[in-house]
């Protein structure tokens, strides 16, 4: 029962964050407001009742280059850790938190796919008239829940993790509070969540009733004996159930299209991408790290490879016709990223059967689909708003940008091609690494052969994307013209130039992935 | 030298870059950056043919790329691949000369896309990295996207579709092919590599090489077209552009036997026994087939499109024959094709500039109004026909002889072609239907009574228009009169090839594991072939001497 010091230092980015996040929070807290009418450019009439406070034009735009720099100080303490001697499975907090490459990682791409996300917010809130300054510190704390999430090793704080990480995301997701689609989104968001909340207790609870313990590493003593007790069985399904929901696997997708549609659009990408890889990695270390039994992972129909694989195939087929219809191109790309968890969970699955070397791959896909995904949706972002105040997000908005916004439609592409798979970008070699690992078994190849005809079904929605933006005429009527922000260009630069340079030189980043153990 | 073939791939790149950094507006500059990279693109690979070694693979060059995943940046060159890049290189600057007047908007585009595709057709015959090749296969496929569906016609957005769809189906079956080679090679050596040359001694179980060999040729036959793959390529013929029919017709069909010879058919040679005859049935299916509805069409891009579907199925049928002859001239097939189908879609692209429409029956009597057009167009006609003295007649001729000849001893495989007499007869029509439609395409378009006013104005080629298809004609005439000059080059290369096939088939499929042929034995010298292909070699220089000595 002694506290240890060096667990302070262990957990620097999570107390980094944290402590950013609340500071920021004051600083938001003593910045000028004033009163104004709706119509927010003008000086509220006296009489007026629904007033909104805004910030005074110029003072909060020190709000964002604070949160980048925290971000960034959080990426150099993780790599920092990771390369230090910490970085092969050290306990903290008594067990409750574990610091090990992999955890590190999975935060690292956490943390890059908010700092990307970060730099687009400012001039998308002010485009559409919802700046509010706790939006950067709700993106720390939610960050903070999932690096809880990714590095916990007890089903306490996985707990916590999810909680906190989930609470952001629901005021984050309604925070365009005049926007009923937001609203809706943050609703049933909520909804689904607090319900997901009580799965994952219960299952949680049923484990602990047949082991005795929360603790992964008494778990993972117990699991071979306990593997084929019902209660534990049950246990154990109803947390990947709640995983599944966090990721947006389907069945448990329906809230999905819906919450990310609705939501921000830098909120959307930073939730498709940032909450689902932070899932993942929780979902990783509950199948491979805890139950890595694998006679038991491959056993038909019950055993957790096969469940696995069963929700991967029905993830990435739904996913893909889904988003076949889709007008919308928010709608389409939220309908994508459920496609990918497909993708994703024929690796995690893959785990059971191929162990450890299957999960570098999984953190290459994460990261290059994290990197597509935030870039892409920043570029919705900055396409902005049309007269009526909506996002310009169907087909028809998009005809015709190659004329009027060549870089933007060039980074599109780039982000569209990568989420094909198509070579030389780094989504192509995310799923080659994935399917070069699962097809090293027999029992992997059927479900590999469907996840190379769901990518040639993607091929036809992504096109349409790119034919609407090369080959279709603009609209004659001039549009009004898209955010001007150097923070929000330079991140899709950076984000484009990402996803070409690990198309191009995967080797280094594949390394790293395959460096990245886990802790015990 | 040895870094000849990177700089080769990369100077379109080179250029496109440039292309990029110039503004958009200057379009002059833009066309003089296109046409200056590709013609010193095709001066560096006139550097290749000196002492061309074409019986082994020449300026290797091997650079790591990915090691842990043993991908290679493997490129090198021998007869088979040596004369389709020097076609690519050499109708670069054609079609660029081409699209002067044709492309006036978004011209910057345009030339980045040429270029960067013109490095994706380069690097994809020159890769001898499996995986190499797919990123290459890949990279052509995106620009020629958007040049259908940029610079093309009215359905274009149908047509660019399903070019991509149909393309993208056959290269995803050969990507998990690939990858299951790579699995299966690790397997017997216990290194993960991609290389060729390790992966083509790879011997598999028989059912796993008809499955190997049934991805690759899927990819390579969509390409081909072969019958009934080819409903892609009227669509995308008729949409393109007539810069990207061009590159299409004359290039990028020919991956389709490429890979089938360099890759499929080597790899797998049990299987391929298999499958020789089905591929051979509907490439004589696509002659007649291609033939008559070509006959029946009224668009002039239709018809040569069409005629398309015939010439390449003579190619596969070609390379089906698994002798000499047969895919000498399958070879030969495609380089005249390449150039008579090229130059006739630059003659439509002439007559569409100047009246924006490619109906036969808008046409009639051109010929008073532009006569050094019309003898162009007479010249590339004839070609396309297989007239002796011009290039189609000497592949046409290599490939029927060869399927005559394809059952008699000689080919050291088993019989496997009971009735390819027939086949050749078969495949013989074709070369008669051939004349009747380009005659009557000749005949409706050029010759009989101007009867449409709107044509009395047209104005003969300009100069411009001349030096783009005075090298069409030289070529034409080149690969008519003097065969020797690619066949000293393709033959050897060939004999090779067949001769590894032979031994890998030799060596029988695997019995349960996958393994290695042993040694150093597939990378045999013509002359070290067993005797029955000893027994053919004499055989093939004459066809090739008869030919060029008709005329």
């Amino acid at each position: 029962m002694t506290f240890d010091i060096s667990d302070l230092l262990n957990s620097a980015p999570l107390l980094l964050l944290t402590v950013a996040g609340l500071v920021l929070l004051l600083l938001e807290a003593f910045s000028r407001v004033r009163l104004v009418g709706p119509d927010y450019h003008h000086k509220l009439p006296a009489e007026t009742s629904e007033a909104v406070a805004v910030p005074v034009p110029g003072s909060r735009t020190y709000l964002m280059p604070l949160t980048v720099a925290t971000l960034l100080a959080t990426l150099a303490l993780l790599a920092s850790q990771a390369g230090g001697a910490g970085g092969d499975g050290v306990h903290m907090y008594r067990n409750m938190l574990v610091l090990d490459r992999f955890g590190l990682m999975m935060s690292g791409i956490c943390v890059l796919g908010a700092l990307l996300g970060v730099m687009v917010a400012p001039a998308y809130l002010r485009e559409h008239k919802m700046e509010f300054g706790e939006y950067y510190a709700l993106i720390l704390f939610t960050l903070a829940g999932m690096l809880i999430l990714i590095q916990a090793s007890d089903l306490v704080t996985v707990f916590l993790g999810v909680e906190t990480m989930s609470l952001g995301a629901y005021v984050l997701t309604g925070s365009w509070r005049r926007s009923a689609r937001s609203s809706e989104a943050a609703m049933k968001y909520f909804l689904v969540g607090a319900f997901v909340s009580g799965i994952l207790v219960y299952g949680i609870a049923l484990i602990y009733g047949t082991v005795g313990a929360t603790s992964f590493v008494k778990i993972k003593e117990m699991a071979p004996h306990l593997a084929q007790q019902p209660l534990f069985y049950l246990g154990w399904l109803l947390l990947v159930v709640s995983f599944a929901f966090k990721i947006g696997a389907v069945p448990f997708h329906m809230w999905a299209p819906d919450t990310y549609e609705g939501a921000p659009t830098p909120v959307s990408g930073f939730m498709m991408s940032c909450i689902k890889t932070a899932g993942f990695a929780g979902l990783i270390r509950l199948c491979a790290g805890v139950l890595a039994a694998p006679e038991t992972a491959t056993q038909p129909f019950t055993g957790w490879g096969h469940i696995l694989l069963v929700l991967s195939i029905l993830t990435m087929t739904l996913g893909n016709l889904g988003a076949l219809q889709q007008d919308n191109i928010k709608r389409m790309l939220a309908y994508s990223s459920i496609a990918h968890a497909g993708y994703l969970l024929l690796g995690v699955a893959a785990l059971a059967w191929v162990g450890d070397e299957a999960r570098g791959p999984l953190l290459y896909y994460l990261l290059a689909y994290t990197l597509t995904t935030v870039g892409s949706m920043g570029v919705v972002a900055w396409l902005g708003g049309d007269d009526a105040g909506q996002e310009r997000v169907r087909l028809e908005d998009w005809a015709g940008l190659a004329q009027r916004q060549p870089a933007a439609a060039l980074a599109m592409t780039v982000f569209l091609l990568s989420l094909g798979g198509f070579p030389p970008t780094a989504g192509f070699f995310g799923k080659l690494y994935l399917f070069r690992v699962a097809l090293s078994r027999p029992e992997l190849l059927v479900p590999v052969l469907i996840a190379i005809a769901n990518s040639l079904i993607s091929v036809y929605y992504y096109l349409r994307v790119i034919t609407a933006m090369y080959f279709r005429p603009a609209p004659s009527k001039q549009a009004t013209s898209p955010i001007q922000s150097g923070a929000v260009s330079l991140a899709m630069l950076v984000a484009a130039l990402l996803v070409l340079g690990f198309g191009v030189m995967p080797e280094w980043l594949a390394n790293l992935c395959a460096s990245a153990g886990l802790g015990g | 030298m040895s870094m000849i073939l990177p700089i080769l791939t990369f100077l379109p790149l080179l250029g496109a870059l440039l292309c990029l950094l110039v503004p958009r507006e200057e379009a002059g500059l833009h066309r003089g950056i296109g046409l200056v990279t590709s013609l010193v693109t095709f001066a560096a690979s006139l550097l290749l043919l000196p002492d061309f070694e074409p019986a082994k693979m020449s300026y290797v060059v091997r650079w790591p790329w990915a090691p842990s995943l043993g991908i290679e940046f493997h490129l090198g060159i021998d007869g088979i691949s040596l004369w389709l890049v020097m076609l690519t290189t050499f109708l670069l600057p054609v079609v660029f000369l081409s699209t002067f007047t044709a492309i006036t908007d978004k011209v910057r585009e345009f030339v980045v896309c040429a270029l960067v595709l013109q490095t994706g057709m380069l690097g994809a015959f020159l890769a001898l990295d499996l995986f190499l090749f797919y990123v290459m296969w890949e990279v052509m496929l995106v620009p020629m996207y958007f040049i259908i569906g940029i610079w093309g016609g009215d359905r274009r957005l149908y047509a660019s579709i399903k070019f991509v769809i149909y393309t993208m189906v056959g290269s995803l079956l050969m990507l998990i092919a690939i990858l299951f080679l790579y699995i299966k090679g690790h397997e017997a050596t216990g290194v993960w590599s991609f290389d060729y040359d390790n992966l083509r001694k790879l011997v598999l179980t028989a059912a796993e090489q008809k499955w190997c060999f049934a991805a690759f040729a899927l990819a390579f036959c969509i390409k081909v077209p072969l019958f009934p793959l080819h409903t892609w390529l009227p669509d995308a013929h008729v949409e393109a552009p007539t810069a990207g029919s061009v590159i299409l017709a004359s290039v990028l069909l020919k991956f389709g036997p490429y890979g089938l010879i360099r890759f499929a058919m080597p790899m797998f040679p049990q299987a391929l026994l298999d499958w020789a005859p089905l591929l051979s049935l509907l490439a004589v299916i696509g002659i007649v087939y291609g033939s008559l509805v070509a006959y029946a069409q009224t668009d002039i891009k239709k018809l040569i499109a069409y005629s398309s579907v015939a010439h390449m199925g003579f190619v596969v049928l070609g390379l089906m024959m698994l002798n000499s002859r047969g895919v000498n001239g399958a070879l030969y097939q495609c380089l005249a094709h390449g150039i008579s189908t090229g130059a006739l879609f630059l003659s439509v692209g002439v007559i569409y500039e100047r009246r924006h429409t490619r109906r036969m029956e808008e046409f009639g009597g051109l010929w008073q109004r532009m006569p050094v057009f019309a003898a162009f167009l007479l010249i590339f006609t004839m070609a396309s026909i297989g007239l002796p003295g011009l290039s189609g007649f000497v592949g046409e001729f290599l490939i029927i002889i060869g399927t005559f000849s394809a059952n008699k001893a000689g080919t050291g495989m088993p019989q496997v072609f009971e009735h390819a007499t027939l086949l050749a007869a078969l495949a013989a029509t074709g070369v008669v239907f051939g004349a009747v439609y380009m005659l009557s395409l000749f005949q409706r378009v050029m010759l009989g009574p101007l009867t449409n006013p709107l044509n009395r104005k047209l104005r003969d080629l300009s100069g411009r228009e001349i030096w783009m298809l005075l090298p069409m004609l030289v070529m034409a005439f080149w690969l008519g009169i003097c065969p020797k000059t690619f066949l000293k080059d393709i033959d050897p290369a060939v004999t090779a090839t067949l001769s590894q096939i032979r031994e890998k088939f030799a060596a029988g499929p695997s019995e349960g594991k996958p393994y290695m042929l042993g040694g150093d034995k597939a990378k045999a010298a013509p002359g070290k072939a067993d005797p029955a292909a000893g027994k053919a070699e004499p055989a093939k220089g004459n066809p090739p001497a008869a030919a060029g000595g008709q005329p």
